[in-house]
Formats: C-alpha cells, structure tokens, sequence
C-alpha cells in the first residue's frame, strides 16, 4: 500500500496555502538527501492555477494544486542519464541532488512541468512528498497539514475510499487524484424586456456532443447548464408560456459561455 | 542516515499568528534549529486531551453535523509568518533620519525623502529622552501626540499599542489619537439609531446565529461581504468550512458587490454586482417593492417599529416626491431592474439572513450610515429576530459577544491582562465603567496574583485627545472640531462589566482640539505607524508629518515601513517570535485556549520588545521613571504572574503548562449552548419586554436620537437617504468631478496582507493577486480593471498604471478581469508607501494616500475609504522620464525583487547585511 493525495478542487478555496506551506518547508532548508535547498522565490513544487470561467454577471472561478504525480512509470526517471532519480518502496520518487548532474533532461521529459531547475545548484528539483518529514515521524506532507477546509488530503487508498468516489488519479498508479474539476459553463438570464421582470420557470433544452439536457430558469431568471465538455458545439431552446421561443445555435464549449440577459418576445 | 538530527527539530514553540489584537489568530507549532525558524505549521489539538477533557462543540442541523476541526485552520498570513521575521525590511538598530539635528536644524521638510544612519541605543533613548522634557517645559506635557492604536502583531507582556502611553502618562500626560470605529463605520455612525446594539451597531448579540442559521434560514446574503478575506487576518479559515457546510445543507448564498470577491468565487449561487456604493438604492427599491407588493411583515412591524410611517412615505416618494423604484435605483446602482425586482420577491419568500465581515465596498464609503440603517430596516420588515432571520458576522466571534455565533467557547474566559492602555478615552469624558476594564486587575485578578498590583496601578488618563480621521488636518490647521467620543472599547473578552458600553450617546458631543489651555501637537510618538495605507487621505497625513509645527517624531516598529519614513528617530522592535509571552486564542474557532509563547530564535539585531524600548527611553529619564514603568518585573516574570492572574491554574498548575505550553480550556456544555436564546429572537418574540437599547425600545424607522440632536442634517436625517452629494462629499458618477475621474474606486482589506501587516511575505508575493511585477521588475500593487474600462483606456494586463484624482496618484499593474464591473478600479487598502514625491505620488500603491480627506458624514467622524472618484491611465514614457529625471533619489533606493522596500534602501550606504548577502 503507499499513500496518495486526494485533491477535491470543489473544496478549495483558493488560500495557496499548500503552495505557501511548501515554500516555508523547501525554501532555503537543506533537506538533503531528500532535497537541496529551493530558491527563495521563483520554484513551486506545489502550485495552485486560478482558472476563471465565463463573464461578469456568470463567473465562476476554481482553483487546482499541482504537484509532482510521482508516476508509476516516471519519464524523469527513464530519461535520467545519472541515476539520479528513483523511486521509493512508498512510492515517492525522488531526485538525488548529490547525483543530478544538471542536465535537464527530465524537466523536458515530465508532462506535468512539475520539475524545476535551480540555477545556483546546477540541479532538477521537485515535490519530495516531504518524505524528510514522513521519514521522521510526521503523518503528513505540509501542503496537505496546511489545507483548512481538507480539500487536500493525504492518506492511505483504503482510508480515503469513502472520499476518492468520483475521484481520478492525474496518472495510472501516481499518488495524485482529482476530484470535482468542473467542466464548461453555458448560463444566462432570461427576462421580459416590455415588463421588465425576470421570466421563472423558462424551460431550456440544450442539445449538442450526443446528449439533450434540460434545465428551468430559477427566481432570478438564471439557467445553468455546468460541467459540460470542453470544445463542444450545442444547440439552445428557450422557451416559455406567453413568450416566442428562443434559439442560440451553435453555441460553442471552447471557453464557459455567458449569454447574458436575453430578452424574450411576447406572444 | 546519519544526518538524521537535522530533520528533527532542536525546539518546537508554540506562537499564534495574531494580527488584530491580542486574541486575534490561533496558535502555530513553530520548529527552529540552530537558532533560526524553520518552519511554521498550524496547531494540532491533541485529540485524546481535547475529547476526553473538552468535549468538543457540533452543530447539527437537517441531518448533519458541523463540528471542531482538529486542528488550528491557518491562514496564509500565519504560514509565511517566517519570511516577516527574516524580511530585509526589519529595522535592526535604531536609526535617525540623517538631516534631523536636535541641536541644530531639524528639517521637517525633507522627512519621506532623507535616509537614515544607525545610533546607537544609548543615543536614541538619550534623544528622546531629552526631547520629551524639552517639549514637555515648553510647551507641557500635551505637546505630545501619541498614536498607538492598533494594526499590529497581537502581544500581551509587551503589547505592540500603547507601552509609550503607558510612560507619556508617567510624565504627566499628552494627547492621545483616538482610533475611530473603523471597519465598522455605517453600523456604529448609522445602523445604532435604528437598533442601538452597543458598541459597535452590527447586530448584538451574535449568540447562536450558526446553529440558528443552519437550521431555519435557507437564503443568505453576503452584502460586501467576502467571507474568503477578511477573516483571515483575525479569526482563521473556519468561516470557509462554515461557507462550505451552508452550502451543503442546501442554502443558496448570493453576493451583492461589485467584485466578484474570493468568497463569491467559490461559494456563490448567485453575483449580484453592483456599483461601489450605491446600496442604498438597491436597498430602497427592495422597500419600495415590498411596500408596494405587500410583501412585508405588517404584524412585526406594528409591535416592533417606530417610525414606519414616515420611512414608507420617503421609499414611495410623499416626501420627495421620487418614488424610489426599481427603475429609480438601476439607474443608479447599475442592477438591471428585472433583478432588484426579482431579489426582492426572492428574498420575501424565503428565510433570510445577511452576513458582513467588516471592510469591504459596503460599510466604509461616504455616508455609510445610510445603508447601515437602511439593512436593518429591511431585517425588520423580514421579522428580525425570528429563527432564522439575523445579521450574521463571519469574522470577530469573541468580540464583544457574551456567548458566541459558533458555540467554540470555553467554560469560563481566562482573562489575560494587558499591560498598556492605547485606546482609553480622556480623563472627565466618560463615566469610569466605560473606562477600559481590561487594563486594571479585576478583584480576583489581583487575589491570584498581587505581585502584579504594582504593575498595574492606574495611570491618569489623557486631558486630550484627537480622533485618528482628523489627525493630518488638526496638525495643519492648528485645531480641529468634531462630534462624538470615540470611545473605541478594545474590550474583545466578554465579562459583566465590559458588554455592550452606551456609547450612543456620546455621538453627538461636540469635541475640539486644542482644548482650552492645552498645547497643540508638537512631537509624536507612533507604535502605528500605518496612518499613511490605512487611513483617509494618505498624502495629507504625509504632508502633515512634513509641517513645520512638528518638531521630532519617533516611531518603533519591526520593520521599517509606511509612516516610519517620516520618523526622526526608529526603534527597532522585536517580532512575536523572538520574545516571551502569553498567547491566548479567542478567535480561530476550534477552541479557546492560553499558551505559552517563547522565543523561536534570538532577536533580529539590536531590537527589543515594545514594553523594553520604552523602558530604555524611561531609563534615562531617571531611576524613578523605569521603576514606575517597569514595576521592577521582567519579561519572563510578568508572563509568569500573568498566568497566576488568568485562573487557569485552577485546571493546569504553572508547571504543567510549562511543560505542555498550551492550555485549552474545555468547551461549554452542548445543551448549555444550545439553551441559548438566538440572537435577538427575545426582541422578537415579546418586545416589550426585551426592548432594544433605542429609546423607543424599538426599531427606529425615524431616528428619535438624531431628531433630538440635528434633525436637519441633511447628510444624516431621521431616516436614512440616498445622499447624491453633500457638504462632505461628492463621490458620484453623476458629479462633474466623474468627467475627470469617471470611475468608482473601491476598496477592501487585502486577501493577502492584514491592513499594512504582511505586505513584504515573498511568498505571498508570488500570487498574482497580490502583486503585478511589472516590465521594470518591480512589484506593483494590483489594480482590477474590467476587460471592457481597461481596452478603453489601451491598458493590458500587467501595465503600470497610475490610479489619481486631485489628491494625488498612486501607482498599481493593471489586472484585467471579469472579476470586477465597469466604471469601477479596485484597489486593496494596505500596500507599503513607497514616496516618490510624499504626498503626491507614491509607487508602492498605498491606495488611502488618495482616498476622501472628510468623514463619513459631517457629523459622522468616522473615514470614508472605498467608493470614491478617480481615474486610471497607462503611465506614459514620457511622464515615465519626467519622475525620474526630477527625483532620481527616490527611484535610486534599492528594492528588494521579492520582498520590495526595504531598509537597504533607506539607510545611508545601504544594508551591509543585505550587502554580504
């Protein structure tokens, strides 16, 4: 058994903390074996991307943290000439900063730009999973500790099986799994442009990528289709009693889509 | 391997991250080796102590439970806390301005441009010895204005405010810079005179509005309130885990603010944006619906409102003659009229609650009186009080609250004393109980620990005082006159005598400065140096330290920011980790606990403790001065007798806790809790008999107070207006100011920074919402822009930008977003000055430098800081070349690329330090 990171993007706020508690680990603190020092600034073994979506009044934001996946087939450590880079009986792999001869290789070779050069050291560093701290008693890596609303959690597969429903991992046998990223948007607010109210209850059909969904304008007049694919191509139906029905062909998944107010015609 | 011991650490102190105010944080394991922090992680609770003895609190509502964490939820403030230690912006060793002769020319005129050189500490205390006596035979001992007031660390045997009061008092006295009620204007200067709730105005008392919530409301209203900041700097992340639950329990939550803010972000089901400032409108056309539609709680309002007569006639326009429609307020708040209508009829048919968080783009503009009444206004017409029906705070849990909102509280409060008293109104003003208690020994206090009476003895209060807001203008003009005591209570433990002071009636005083026989301010003393980024209008309070009147300021701090550039002499002060104390956690929300804090490393160069900079000083102003300062107790004495004092060792003798460092004191009983009445469901139920502290007893629809007092202030009538422009302000997009400064700044505390705290965090730094590097390299302060204002102006993301109106330009990098609606900047409050011409033009991006001089109304003093005028244009190279051709000394100060000002590039030939580094 080794244990894995389980990352529920819906859970997270947005703090950096893990992305912080990291630097105030790796920054600056020799850690070999396990890791030489990261520069003050510019590296980030752990890093939290904003992703935006849509437009104002319908903006959604989420956040992911990415880490190392320490792959059950690493490329880094296929493309390293020195043995510089392996993989524990707990599954972290590592870079030896002792052997790494600087070649940069792997940071070419990892698919998830999770390997940084330190210009100083001459050397390729990464995540260790803070296995300094495992090794010496601790439970937890400190971007995982640091987490306040447990969106991130590290533990064993068994332990969090209840959580990891719904969950992928970035990469077969890696130890980093996701859950709840959401997908593309396409909302927007129904009204009546002569009385000027919100229509409730406008029923809108979407069609498009095989499937026809439905939903219903809420009490502000708002309908919301989440978590579709990205880069699909769908159709809109709007439709409600006393109105003429309105369409919106074509509609396209490439980024979330605001349709803003749409006014409907009376009748 | 056999290197093994570097990875364990030498020591493991426990130190809260506390910016606000002793109580404020909670407490973080910090690890050092070889004298130097290693890492700061949060607390775990040691659930086998915790469970067996503190029988840890839960709310459960429809089926399921919110219950303690185990561990402190820290912030990001508190895990970069290391990088603040270690920043190349500490002072290290005392310094003096170096064109500042005591003896000789003093030139005010250069302060914000000339640099330093280290003295030594038996010079600077000498200097400033000699020159409280010079000022206090020449012009009596009110000469002095000492501005101690809060915005920094949270200290108790040495507190970061008020230990130069503490021996101001000792020579006889000075002028004391009242704090005014900030972050919390529109409540304490509006919403008191519909629903009294003393101090502060916000809804009191707060006790079990979350279990109440959770069980009866199924909207909320997050009204200029990110749930996601300005906790964060106070209490810690349990209102996200509290945001996260509501939700799951299927409440809809709906932000009104013209950001979409980080709370909304992640939390919202629905954004209403809206113009800075511009509530009132909204507010008004909800009324209007209500009373027109016939959608409001008549029976409530008969039994519990005074005055509704005459606020209906003003909503329907019998007063005016405008009737305040939905399509009235979407003019001017830029809601579409189809969703004020349909917030209306939302809110009218559900169970609502409304949820603030201080600061924000809500409560701090000019005239936020107005839509503080007008929201408890609207609660009333909703049948405040009943299940379910409240205004929640996420933030402040133990302040001033008997019981709290998040049933987190111990048994008993182990009071912790505190040393210096920054904040305690003018000797003859107030009756003594509204004297601030927690500065004496209670009866019991001094029984456990009589070693402390000496210590404690009472100093004499101030004979004058000025309110922080009018500090820049009383200097220039020589005197300044204004309404209300500021009687800013920093009692955040609850007890009998300190709950709720009646401080309404004070509001209307009429005050002055100098008073009659008294000096005006020649000298000034700062602990809180932050007057410049935290105040209204930053370039006046600068141009006021450059008055000629002034003849010496002296400030102490650990890092050399802000208003210390101005100083004539710096002391440097030692941070939380580098001193003894006793912690204590009010405010993190898992539990209440008292720790004990020790040095994590040795201090940061020559600096001392707040408590023993001010006893160097004392020191040489003889024997009997530091006797009386000091009580002849140590440090590590008055944490010991401070702890005798608290109680505590009731439950955990001094040994044990030395041993354990952390008392957490157990929690309430469940049903004790839960037996508590619900915010102000009594009032609800019977008001009568639980009538409100107005004197109606009512909600005031038409404030009794004010029409005894100025019934004819138009900027703050009986009932509250939308005010377009006034004698105080004109801050509209319909004023011909707007032709010139077409956008509505807002502003709010930062996600990233804690007011001026934390500014200079690298790591903190690296997130692109706190920092813009732009092309020069250096880290700009963000300014959000809508996509749509900013291709307007031809400004990308990232440009250097400068953000003016006729009180000056601040600098910022331009961040595009859809976060943020048209005809509207944002810019957080907070960010280190960093003068290229004091008083004009700052680089740092300090925001208030260019925020309203007036205050919130003409007999409101409190600041008006988000929602004013100003514009945003690309800096040009042009004007690029010009700055730097005219000030080349200013742009010459090194700047750290990670950390930005920092005293290399204030002293004179830098920071050998940083040098070797």
């Amino acid at each position: 058994m080794s244990k894995i990171f389980l990352i529920d993007v819906g859970r997270c706020t947005g703090c950096y903390n893990c992305q912080l508690a990291c630097k105030d680990e790796h920054c600056e603190n020799d850690w070999t074996p396990y890791a030489a020092p990261q520069p003050l600034t510019g590296q980030f073994w752990c890093r939290v991307s904003e992703h935006v979506q849509g437009s104002i009044p319908k903006v959604k934001i989420h956040y992911i943290p990415h880490l190392c996946a320490h792959c059950e087939k690493a490329a880094c450590m296929a493309v390293c000439r020195t043995q510089a880079i392996s993989r524990r009986a707990d599954g972290f792999v590592l870079i030896d900063p002792a052997k790494c001869a600087g070649c940069g290789e792997c940071i070419r070779a990892c698919p998830y730009d999770a390997i940084y050069f330190n210009d100083k050291l001459r050397i390729a560093q990464k995540c260790t999973g803070c296995a300094h701290l495992l090794d010496h008693g601790s439970t937890q890596p400190r971007c995982a500790e640091a987490c306040p609303t447990d969106a991130m959690r590290f533990g064993e597969e068994s332990e969090l099986a209840e959580a990891l429903v719904g969950a992928k991992p970035l990469t077969p046998g890696g130890k980093i799994w996701y859950k709840n990223i959401p997908g593309e948007f396409i909302g927007g607010t129904v009204y009546d442009p002569v009385e000027k109210e919100v229509v409730i209850g406008a029923r809108c059909l979407l069609t498009g990528e095989g499937k026809t969904l439905t939903a219903e304008t809420d009490s502000y007049g708002d309908f919301w289709f989440r978590d579709l694919p990205a880069g699909g191509t769908y159709d809109l139906l709007i439709s409600a009693d006393g109105f003429a029905d309105k369409r919106f062909d074509g509609v396209s998944t490439a980024a979330s889509v605001n349709l803003g107010d749409i006014p409907l015609e009376r009748n | 391997m056999n290197d093994d011991k570097k990875f364990v650490p030498e020591e493991q102190n426990i130190v809260s991250f506390s910016l606000m105010g002793p109580e404020s944080g909670g407490p973080c394991l910090v690890d050092s080796n070889g004298g130097r922090i290693t890492r700061i992680r949060p607390y775990f609770y040691d659930k086998e102590y915790t469970d067996a003895h503190c029988n840890p609190w839960k709310i459960e509502a429809r089926g399921q439970t919110f219950s303690a964490p185990d561990r402190v939820t820290i912030t990001p403030f508190g895990l970069g806390y290391k990088s603040r230690v270690y920043s190349p912006n500490r002072v290290k060793y005392p310094l003096k301005r170096v064109d500042w002769d005591p003896d000789g020319d003093r030139h005010p005129e250069t302060r914000g441009v000339s640099k330093y050189v280290r003295i030594s500490w038996d010079e600077a205390a000498e200097i400033v010895a000699k020159e409280l006596k010079r000022q206090k035979e020449k012009y009596g001992p009110e000469a002095v204005l000492c501005q101690a007031d809060m915005h920094g660390e949270g200290k108790n045997v040495a507190p970061s405010h008020g230990c130069p009061n503490r021996l101001l008092s000792l020579m006889g006295g000075y002028t004391l810079q009242m704090r005014n009620m900030d972050s919390w204007e529109g409540w304490f200067w509006g919403a008191k005179y519909v629903w009294g709730c003393e101090p502060v105005g916000e809804m009191a008392p707060q006790t079990n509005l979350f279990p109440d919530i959770a069980r009866h409301s199924d909207l909320l209203l997050f009204w200029g309130c990110d749930p996601e900041v300005t906790p964060l700097g106070v209490v810690s992340h349990m209102p996200s885990r509290l945001c996260y639950w509501l939700t799951d329990l299927g409440i809809k939550s709906v932000y009104v603010c013209p950001d979409l803010n980080y709370g909304a972000a992640v939390h919202a089901d629905k954004w209403i944006p809206i113009l800075p400032n511009t509530d009132v409108a909204l507010q008004l056309a909800i009324a209007y619906i209500w009373i027109t539609e016939d959608l409001y709680d008549k029976e409530y309002i008969d039994k519990h409102a005074y005055g509704f007569d005459k606020f209906v006639d003003y909503v329907l326009g019998k007063e005016d003659g405008v009737p305040k429609t939905p399509a009235w307020a979407s003019e001017k708040c830029g809601v579409k009229e189809w969703t004020i209508k349909a917030l209306a009829r939302d809110w009218a048919k559900k169970t609502a609650s409304i949820l603030h968080g201080n600061g924000g783009p809500y409560i701090r503009g000019p005239y936020a009186s107005e839509p503080a009444r007008l929201e408890v206004m609207l609660l009333g017409m909703r049948g405040l009080g009943k299940p379910g029906v409240h205004q929640a705070k996420v933030i402040e849990w133990s302040l001033w609250n008997r019981d709290y909102p998040v049933p987190f509280q111990g048994q008993f409060v182990p009071k912790i004393t505190a040393i210096a008293d920054p904040l305690r109104p003018v000797d003859g003003d107030v009756e003594p109980h509204i004297n601030m208690r927690r500065f004496e020994l209670t009866d019991a206090q001094k029984e456990r620990a009589p070693e402390l009476i000496d210590l404690f003895k009472k100093l004499p209060a101030p004979k004058q005082f000025i309110p922080r807001c009018h500090i820049h203008r009383a200097i220039l003009e020589g005197h300044a006159e204004w309404r209300g005591l500021q009687c800013f209570s920093s009692s955040q433990q609850p007890g009998p005598d300190n709950y709720r002071y009646p401080t309404q009636q004070y509001q209307f005083q009429k005050m002055q400065y100098p008073r009659p026989g008294l000096s005006r301010v020649h000298m000034i003393w700062t602990d809180a140096p932050c007057q410049v980024t935290c105040w209204n209008d930053g370039n006046l309070t600068q141009r006021a330290f450059r008055d000629p009147s002034i003849e010496c300021i002296v400030a102490q701090h650990p890092w050399l920011e802000n208003d210390c550039y101005f100083a004539d002499i710096i002391f440097p002060v030692v941070t939380k980790h580098e001193m003894n104390d006793l912690g204590n956690d009010m405010s993190s929300g898992a539990f209440t606990s008292i720790y004990l804090e020790e040095p994590c490393c040795p201090p940061v160069g020559e600096s001392l403790s707040d408590f023993d900079v001010c006893a160097k000083v004392a020191e040489k102003l003889g024997p009997e001065y530091y006797a009386a300062y000091t009580g002849n107790m140590s440090e590590k004495e008055r944490v010991r007798f401070f702890y005798k004092a608290t109680g505590c060792e009731d439950y955990m003798t001094w040994e044990e806790f030395r041993a354990r460092k952390i008392f957490v004191v157990p929690c309430k009983p469940q049903e004790e809790h839960e037996a508590l009445p619900a915010g102000l469901v009594k009032f609800y139920e019977d008001p009568e008999h639980n009538p409100l502290s107005t004197p109606t007893g009512k909600l005031e629809y038409y404030s009794t107070e004010i029409a005894a007092n100025i019934p004819d202030d138009p900027e703050r009538p009986p009932v509250p207006h939308w005010i377009e422009s006034g004698e105080s302000h004109d801050e509209r997009l319909s004023s011909a100011r707007a032709e010139k400064y077409p956008l509505l700044c807002m502003s709010n505390h930062g996600r990233w920074r804690m007011h001026a705290q934390c500014d200079d965090i690298v790591w903190n730094r690296e997130v692109e919402t706190m920092k813009i590097r732009g092309a020069d390299g250096y880290q700009y302060e963000p300014c959000w822009l809508s996509v749509h204002e900013a291709e307007k102006r031809g400004i990308r993301h990232g440009d250097i930008v400068k953000v003016f109106n006729e009180r000056g330009i601040v600098l910022c990098g331009a961040y595009v977003t859809e976060r943020l609606i048209d005809h509207t900047c944002y810019v957080d409050h907070g960010s280190r000055l960093d003068p290229i011409i004091p008083g004009w033009l700052d680089r740092g991006g300090a925001i208030n430098c260019i925020t309203p001089t007036n205050t919130t109304s003409k007999n409101a003093t409190g600041m008006a800081v988000s929602g004013f005028l100003c514009d945003v244009q690309k800096v040009t190279d042009e004007e690029w070349a010009a700055w730097k051709r005219d000030y080349p000394e200013a742009f010459a100060r090194q700047v750290d690329p990670d950390a930005g000002v920092c005293l290399d590039g204030w002293l004179i030939g830098g920071d050998p330090e940083r040098k070797e580094g």
